[in-house]
């Protein structure tokens, strides 16, 4: 049994884009928060702070979650991956060329929350359907575009890398990303 | 206020300290939810106890033919489950519609139930769901409706357990949202009915979600069984469901629409047949398919080939590499908070600061009496304090702010400052503010603006007429809901000036004001207000500009501050709310005779553009038809709801709507289809304006009736549609005003130069807020130039490096970076060949512009002689080669209102599947034609047509920030329904006319408002097509939706 009150300042440690952070934070503030203005880590973007828009989505332990809903004490050991740290998954490179070609996005401030969702469920789904695209990117608010764009982006990025994934299985490849996430949320153990 | 944060070690720990810990305290272990709540305003509990981490409430497995789910298992975990789908599906399938798939991720199952109000517990209750509970007394299992009906006694939900569904068992699952995907529920159903020959044996409903209470209807349950199936009265069970249903109003949805879309939808699970009848649909007259000999560019990427390139900022945008103005961060930056008062309308006494200033940590603290200038800004005219003196006029007012050393800081000494003040009587209606009696907003009365026109014999026009339609439009106080909300940061300079980085839509206006509210020369204000994440009109006005300066300035030391979410929400300013009272008349023919148009506008607390907004209104208040009598009156009141300003469309889309339905209306009534009505009234190319100003040439609103005409969608099957939907399909015609008018000056300047590393740095004070301001400079100097876009450094939005080019607002941005290219590349591309041609000893005429640098102009290889970098290295840097362009938006000559001289035209056409059951309207299709001059950059120009379609589609459909008597019902993107990937149609198409007259001299039209101006008319008309009744209140209310579904059967 532990206990501190929201208000305490915790030390927390936890990995960012595979390198390891020792930092300090009041027990409450949200992993957006720690990022931002404790990091100074502004590649994650603040939208809405209660898990309503996507803006601040970055990858826990694997999944794409919303950094916002995460508190300081909740964070401790963690693995977390931003929008400017996903170079070390394989499809990274082929989801942000078929964005950009496609013109997906205007301002651009929700594309780093865009672009977690799409690499997280292309990792994990290499054979993407346009629904399971559409479910992957419902969480994910775009104000600019109408979201066209971003589908059409999405659908070029969802063929090539299932392009992406024939051709390396074939090679006999592994296509797990190398950062592999441990198994927690989604394990189904007796 | 601080919450204890206790992890304990086991779950029999965590009881005991949920009992010790009192009432207000939480289990957390998903903890998705708890900000929302905090958000709303709700306390935060005394403690939350972790339960996150226990073994034995994890682990999906079978128990006998049960299945047991830990209640720490995340929804995303029951989806992916092999196991529940196997023997409860329809937990998959409701769980798949709880919030999204991140916030599923980290959402417990036992968190939806233990909350008594998730939108899964009908689903678990036709389930027959049991739970596992730890208590005092050890653990049990008790059915969950027994659970939900006892008073929430000190327990914890180790697990969930389901019974395997019957194979003689129909089940049946539906979410009623607010809008289509990642919603709370207005009301959820399940169902579970067994049937043996025919006959029920068995039944389960439920309903719940969002206020509802979950609830089994075990009266109707037991009406059911033994029931033929086939025998059973729907209609009459309908109604009696929909007295069962406990549903309370909010301010989204009544009690009522609960009650009744809640029976629908059970009606449609239990009577399979009852959805799929088949529906009468197609009531508007079709026009008559016309041959299109129109030459349009099909606004694609496979259709465009060269024409499609990528934008330059696009890379780093979606690398996350791009630093907005709000990103900036450096160890000596103080942190900015505002302070406000939690009243709408008060008069203020006293600011108390000291014990803020005390406070360890902070470095200034603010209030109106550091103000050494004017304390009062706006656009139009100056209403609007930086820091209020004596008087609140709404929540977003601010009275004082801190900057400190970090944020938890700033906002402890916000706490501690005193304000004296007494509370005023609130102004919550505009009408009723307008009343002689009530309280004044501002000491000069509360109509804060006003306008008429009346020409011709109007009464003769009634009098005459055949037909008269007369209705009232509402339209909503839409949020800009750009995704990066107002902020940026601001340091004191050397030279005893400022300089100031935050998000805006014209560096040089901003500078101005703020000049005036500091006192300080505008040359000594530096203000940069690009890259911005999203303006849409709402990055207009100032906003954190004022605030951020004067801390800066008072801690002498660079200060951030980037507005919260709910504090956008409340201070920032939002589509004035318009009700707009519109008499059309025409004769048997259809040609219109009189034209009568009353608008209120809510202006809320101040000003900025609202006049403005008011004044478009009023110059669109014909749309592009001919009325021989006209008499409009605009009024807009200032209230204590928000504060109210520029928004794409800025009065026109509100217009075009009541307009459009009226045509649409009329056309029903004279018996002629859509097109014919409009044909019979358009105004003629070269006819002066509906001020009676000169218009520019290259009118194309016929050939805008030529495409609606030709649309397929007239034609459209029903093959996408849903069971139970009606379908229909609607038009509406664009026109929307550019630029600022007659009136206001409305000049830019630019400039052109060979930057030391051959760059070719192109000068506009525009701003790039994501509508491709950066492509379209390159887009129009490479082409008239010669050059690669690569070869230019576009450099906006900055007062120190850009001179001023107008307000990037007004659909005028593309204009001005047309016109500057045409007035400065042939000097500056003249410059550069003479400067070439006396390095490689030629003459200039031999020489040409090409990729990369100048060529031999005769040479068929485009290889340059000498690169830009080679010609800049040859140009002395106090010297280098450069052009400017000074000259004015084109504007009319009609003085005595302010007249717009270019206009946009297009048509918009939508086909809509409108839900029985709901009364939600679900866009399939918008088609999209517009005539606006030549497409300066293809993606870009799309860019801007789809995202105001859709923006329009949230105005028309589910956008809209509820305020009662000045407090704010909308708080936060939880409560407020942009549209999401869902809700965006089906399909979208776009094409463009790009020619223009011949010798028409204005080049393109504005590209940024024309996309929005006629979606909302588009779905009302489509609506109309399907229902026979028009909607005349925006965002449509699915209430209404479904009493004209009913007339319609």
């Amino acid at each position: 049994m532990s206990e501190l009150l929201s208000t305490d300042t915790l030390s927390i440690a936890f990995t960012l884009n595979g390198e390891a952070i020792e930092t300090t934070a009041p027990a409450e503030i949200s992993l957006t928060r720690i990022l931002r203005d404790v990091l100074f880590r502004t590649e994650t973007k603040i939208g809405c702070e209660i898990g309503r828009c996507g803006a601040c989505m970055v990858l826990m332990n694997g999944q794409a979650i919303n950094s916002c809903l995460v508190m300081a004490w909740q964070v401790d050991g963690a693995e977390i991956i931003t929008g400017a740290g996903l170079e070390k998954l394989p499809i990274t490179g082929i989801v942000r060329q078929a964005l950009a070609e496609e013109s997906s996005f205007q301002c651009g401030y929700c594309a780093p929350g865009f672009v977690i969702s799409l690499v997280a469920l292309l990792s994990e789904e290499p054979d993407a359907t346009n629904d399971d695209l559409m479910t992957a990117l419902e969480g994910n608010i775009c104000r600019c575009t109408g979201y066209h764009s971003i589908l059409r982006g999405a659908k070029l990025a969802a063929a090539r890398v299932r392009d992406f994934g024939a051709r390396t299985s074939a090679a006999q490849k592994t296509y797990a990303p190398e950062t592999k996430a441990p198994e927690t949320a989604v394990s189904e153990q007796a | 206020m601080s919450m204890k944060i206790m992890r304990p070690d086991t779950p029999a720990e965590a009881l005991k300290l949920l009992s010790e810990a009192g009432p207000s305290a939480r289990f957390s272990a998903g903890s998705t939810a708890l900000q929302a709540e905090w958000s709303l305003g709700k306390p935060k509990p005394s403690a939350l106890i972790d339960i996150s981490r226990f073994k034995d409430l994890r682990g999906i497995e079978a128990h006998g033919d049960l299945v047991r789910i830990g209640a720490c298992e995340t929804l995303s975990a029951v989806i992916g489950s092999k196991l529940v789908t196997d023997i409860c599906p329809l937990l998959i399938e409701a769980a798949q519609r709880v919030g999204a798939k991140t916030i599923r991720h980290r959402a417990t199952l036992g968190g939806n139930v233990g909350w008594r109000t998730g939108c899964l517990l009908p689903a678990l209750l036709a389930l027959d769901t049991r739970l596992e509970l730890d208590t005092e007394s050890g653990r049990t299992t008790r059915a969950l409706e027994d659970w939900l009906a006892e008073p929430s006694a000190p327990n914890l939900i180790s697990s969930v357990l389901i019974p395997q569904q019957d194979p003689d068992t129909t089940y049946g699952f539906r979410k009623i949202g607010l809008r289509a995907a990642f919603t709370p529920s207005a009301i959820a159903v399940a169902a579970a009915l067994g049937a043996a020959d025919g006959t029920i044996t068995s039944a389960r409903l439920a309903v719940g979600g969002g206020p509802v209470p979950a609830t089994r209807l075990g009266a109707i349950e037991r009406e059911l069984v033994g029931q033929d199936h086939a025998k059973v009265e729907w209609t009459s069970l309908r109604d009696e469901i929909a007295d069962l249903i406990p549903a309370p109003s909010d301010a989204l949805r009544s009690s009522a629409y609960r009650k009744r879309t809640g029976a629908n939808a059970l009606i449609a699970l239990l009577a399979s047949n009852e959805a799929g009848r088949p529906q009468r649909t197609g009531r508007t007259i079709r026009p008559k398919p016309e041959e299109t000999t129109l030459d349009e560019t099909v606004l694609t990427r496979s259709a465009g080939g060269n024409r499609w390139h990528v934008r330059p900022d696009l890379p780093a945008k979606i690398a996350a590499e791009l630093t907005y103005l709000t990103d900036a961060r450096r160890e000596d930056m103080l942190v900015g908070a505002t302070l406000r008062l939690d009243e709408p309308h008060a008069r203020i006494f006293s600011v108390d600061v000291r014990e803020a200033e005390a406070l360890p940590g902070v470095k200034a603290v603010v209030t109106h009496k550091d103000i050494q200038g004017d304390n009062a800004f706006g656009i139009v005219f100056q209403d609007q304090p930086a820091l209020c003196a004596d008087k609140v006029r709404y929540l977003g007012d601010p009275i004082a702010a801190v900057a400190a050393t970090d944020r938890e800081t700033a906002l402890k000494a916000l706490n501690l400052i005193k304000v004296g003040y007494e509370a005023l009587p609130v102004v919550g209606d505009p009408a009723q503010a307008l009343d002689g009696d009530t309280e004044a907003v501002h000491e000069t009365g509360n109509l804060a603006s006003t306008i008429e026109i009346e020409r011709g014999d109007i009464d003769s026009g009634f009098a005459k007429a055949a037909h008269v339609i007369e209705a009232t439009y509402v339209t909503p106080r839409q949020m800009h809901g750009f995704m990066e909300t107002e902020g940026g940061y601001a340091e004191p300079t050397e030279d005893g000036g400022l300089a100031i980085f935050a998000g805006g839509q014209h560096g040089s206006r901003d500078r101005a004001q703020l000049a005036r509210i500091l006192a300080i020369p505008e040359d000594k204000i530096r203000v940069v207000t690009s890259p911005t994440g999203g303006g849409f009109g709402g990055k207009d006005e100032l906003t954190v500009q004022p605030v951020l300066a004067m801390l800066a300035l008072k801690a002498n030391a660079p200060v951030r501050m980037q507005w919260t979410r709910s504090e956008s929400v409340i201070a920032g300013t939002k589509r004035n709310p318009f009700t707009i009272r519109m008499r059309t008349a025409c004769d048997a023919t259809g040609k219109l005779l009189a034209q009568e148009v009353d608008v209120l506008a809510d202006g809320g607390a101040y000003a900025s553009l609202g006049p403005g907004v008011l004044e478009t209104a009023n110059e669109h208040a014909c749309g592009p038809y001919i009325s021989p009598s006209v008499k409009t009156r605009g009024r807009l009141a200032y209230t204590n709801n928000g504060t109210g300003g520029a928004f794409r469309g800025f009065g026109a889309n509100q217009m075009t709507f009541a307009i459009e339905c009226q045509m649409d209306r009329l056309a029903a009534a004279c018996g002629l289809d859509p097109i014919e009505m409009r044909r019979r009234n358009l105004r003629q190319p070269g006819m002066p304006g509906f001020l009676g100003q000169r218009v520019a040439p290259s009118e194309r609103l016929f050939e805008m009736l030529q495409a609606a005409a030709a649309s397929p969608l007239w034609q459209a099957d029903g093959a996408d549609l849903r069971p139970g939907e009606f379908a229909g399909v609607g038009m509406a015609i664009i026109y929307q005003g550019n630029g600022l008018g007659t009136i206001p000056d409305d000049e830019a300047k630019s400039r052109i130069v060979l930057a030391p590393d051959g760059k070719i740095e192109v000068q506009f004070g525009l701003d790039e807020m994501g509508q491709g301001l950066l492509p379209s400079i390159q887009a129009a100097v490479a082409d008239r130039l010669g050059c690669a876009r690569e070869d230019i450094r576009p450099v906006v939005g900055d007062t120190l490096r850009t001179p001023d080019s107008g307000s990037t607002t007004a659909s005028r941005g593309g204009y001005v970076v047309w016109k500057g290219t045409e007035l400065m590349v042939p000097a500056f591309a003249d410059s550069m060949l003479a400067k070439a041609a006396d390095i490689l000893g030629r003459e200039p005429e031999g020489l040409q512009v090409v990729a990369g640098g100048i060529a031999d102009a005769a040479s068929n290889s485009q290889a340059p002689l000498l690169t830009f970098a080679q010609l800049a290295e040859q140009c002395p840097p106090d010297a280098p080669l450069t052009a400017e362009a000074d000259f004015a938006f084109p504007k009319s000559d009609y003085t005595r209102g302010n007249a717009r001289f270019i206009f946009g035209f297009g048509v918009n056409l939508a086909r809509v599947a409108i839900d029985r059951v709901s009364g939600q309207v679900r866009v399939l299709d918008l088609e999209l034609h517009t005539a606006a001059g030549p497409v300066i950059d293809l993606a870009a120009y799309l860019g801007q047509m789809e995202g105001g379609l859709v923006q329009g589609l949230g105005f028309t459909l589910t956008e809209d920030v509820l305020i009662k008597d000045g407090r704010f019902l909308t708080t936060n993107y939880d409560n407020y329904f942009m549209p999401t990937i869902r809700d965006t149609p089906d399909r979208i198409t776009n094409f463009a006319l790009e020619d223009l007259d011949p010798g028409d001299p204005f080049g393109p039209r504005g590209a940024g408002e024309i996309s929005i101006n006629a979606v909302t008319p588009a779905i009302a008309n489509a609506v109309a097509d399907a229902l026979g009744q028009w909607p005349t209140a925006t965002p449509f209310r699915p209430e209404e939706i479904l009493t004209m579904c009913e007339a319609a059967e």
